[in-house]
């Protein structure tokens, strides 16, 4: 306990804008990501079989591509097609794009759930397709994924370590706890730290996921 | 069968717009071939297309070298994904047991490795326990990180499968005379099992992933192999591509064999 409180007096800051920089990209990168990935799910309904295949490739692509793999790809080979992005973009499009791929796949599963019947009515009622999914299955496809979409935050937010894999300006947890562990002999404590720190994020978005799913529950 | 939403929209459209869904088609893949012809052309005007970049594909030994980079991967995939369900078994034991003492901790466990980031243990193994000195050789500190954090979820995996299972089945078994732990190894486990194959196997396509991060502590992965070749061959594009491609066709043949186990069981 005492290394704890010693890590804490000298770090303690560092350690406070640590978990800043990871929920801002945490939140940098979910937001665009979800919308992204919403929009790949509406384009993927159209009847067009050529962007259809091309929106196919692209989810399969982000969802099974290391995210790692990718980050390094963006980061280091794009200035060799003289594409250059910074550091801290990089991380962000990284994971807005994963996260894109697995929202689309997600809500897909969900808009599956929603019996066809519900479409025919709509369709006897008068309404057009496109309002059809923007006013009956959208809606219920996004409550439907409340729980799903709860945990791959939390991935995204775990994911965010990565960015200790490039020069960033600035630390995030994980980049801190290996900064802290090179330069001193304080490396368990500063892992602690930052181990619960992240648990602490993680049970908070899982609560307030459990909380809103509860709000949003389709009974059948 | 009920026909699912999507073939119900634009299910049966009329003639015109029949015509103006053909119409807009073409217009959608002339644009994405043009998108298409636009990414070549930058390929090309970076130089990246030129014979030098991309003729070392041709040799054999190119490939081999890829290839026990692959193996890497798979065999620390592999372990990891022994470690994660066995331990993830006796975590599940620990968080269903009666007893707080053992329950609690158990909870705590599986919290903690769930909700640390695989990478951030991977640096524990990596520049944490040498310094109390225990050292071990870099495909233990790839291949236990990944399987701990992996043996968490694993255990909540198990744990939906199990309450799945109808209470009556347990209630009947021990009706029975077996004891609790018969109760749970030959009659609850084994139909939870059943029910979380799919999600198992998709859980192994994240092992494989995670193991990327064998480049961190240069355990020879496929990753590692593929930083290797780019010195040797200055060619960071091709080599990054060609890799990339090789994790998508591994990951989507997992995940398509776990699609396959799904089906049958609902």
């Amino acid at each position: 306990m005492g290394e704890v409180s010693r890590l804490l007096t000298d770090h303690g800051p560092a350690f406070g804008q640590a978990l800043l920089l990871t929920w801002k990209l945490t939140v940098l990168s979910f937001v665009p990501g979800f919308l992204l990935g919403m929009g790949v799910t509406v384009l993927r309904l159209l009847p067009l079989p050529p962007l259809r295949f091309v929106l196919t490739v692209y989810v399969e692509i982000f969802r099974n591509i290391p995210s790692v793999a990718l980050l390094i790809f963006i980061v280091f080979a794009l200035p060799d097609l003289n594409v250059l992005i910074d550091y801290e973009p990089a991380v962000v499009l990284t994971l807005a794009l994963v996260c894109s791929a697995f929202t689309a796949d997600y809500l897909r599963t969900g808009i599956n759930t929603i019996p066809g019947g519900q479409a025919e009515a709509a369709l006897s009622l008068g309404m057009r397709p496109l309002r059809i999914i923007t006013a009956v299955v959208l809606p219920q496809a996004l409550r439907t994924v409340v729980q799903p979409m709860t945990s791959l935050l939390i991935a995204l937010m775990l994911s965010t370590s990565l960015a200790s894999q490039v020069p960033f300006p600035g630390r995030e947890l994980t980049a801190l706890v290996s900064k802290i562990a090179t330069d001193s002999a304080a490396g368990i404590p500063a892992f602690a730290v930052a181990a619960a720190m992240y648990v602490a994020t993680g049970l908070l978005i899982a609560w307030a996921g459990a909380t809103l799913e509860k709000k949003v529950r389709i009974l059948r | 069968m009920s026909r699912s939403v999507d073939d119900i929209l634009f299910g049966a459209p009329s003639p015109q717009a029949q015509r103006l869904i053909r119409v807009v088609s073409v217009v959608a893949a002339v644009v994405l071939l043009l998108l298409a012809a636009g990414i070549v052309m930058r390929f090309h005007s970076a130089g990246q297309l030129e014979a030098r970049h991309w003729e070392f594909f041709t040799w054999p030994s190119t490939w081999t070298f890829l290839a026990k980079g692959l193996l890497g991967t798979l065999a620390s995939a592999a372990m990891a994904a022994v470690i994660a369900l066995t331990l993830g078994l006796v975590l599940l034991v620990g968080r269903l047991s009666p007893l707080r003492l053992v329950r609690w901790p158990s909870i705590a466990v599986i919290e903690f490795l769930r909700g640390t980031p695989t990478l951030l243990l991977i640096y524990v193994c990596f520049l944490v326990l040498p310094s109390v000195g225990i050292k071990l050789s870099t495909y233990w500190m790839l291949t236990l990180p990944v399987g701990l954090s992996t043996a968490a979820v694993v255990a909540e995996v198990y744990r939906a499968g199990v309450l799945a299972v109808p209470r009556g089945q347990t209630l009947a078994a021990r009706s029975l005379g077996l004891t609790e732990a018969q109760v749970f190894f030959s009659v609850v486990f084994p139909q939870a099992l059943r029910y979380i194959v799919p999600a198992l196997v998709a859980q192994l396509v994240i092992v494989v992933k995670d193991t990327t991060f064998g480049y961190v502590v240069t355990y020879g992965e496929l990753m590692q192999n593929a930083k290797v070749l780019i010195a040797n061959y200055n060619s960071l594009v091709p080599v990054y591509l060609v890799v990339a491609a090789l994790y998508c066709l591994v990951n989507y043949a997992i995940s398509g064999a776990s699609k396959r186990l799904g089906r049958p069981m609902h």
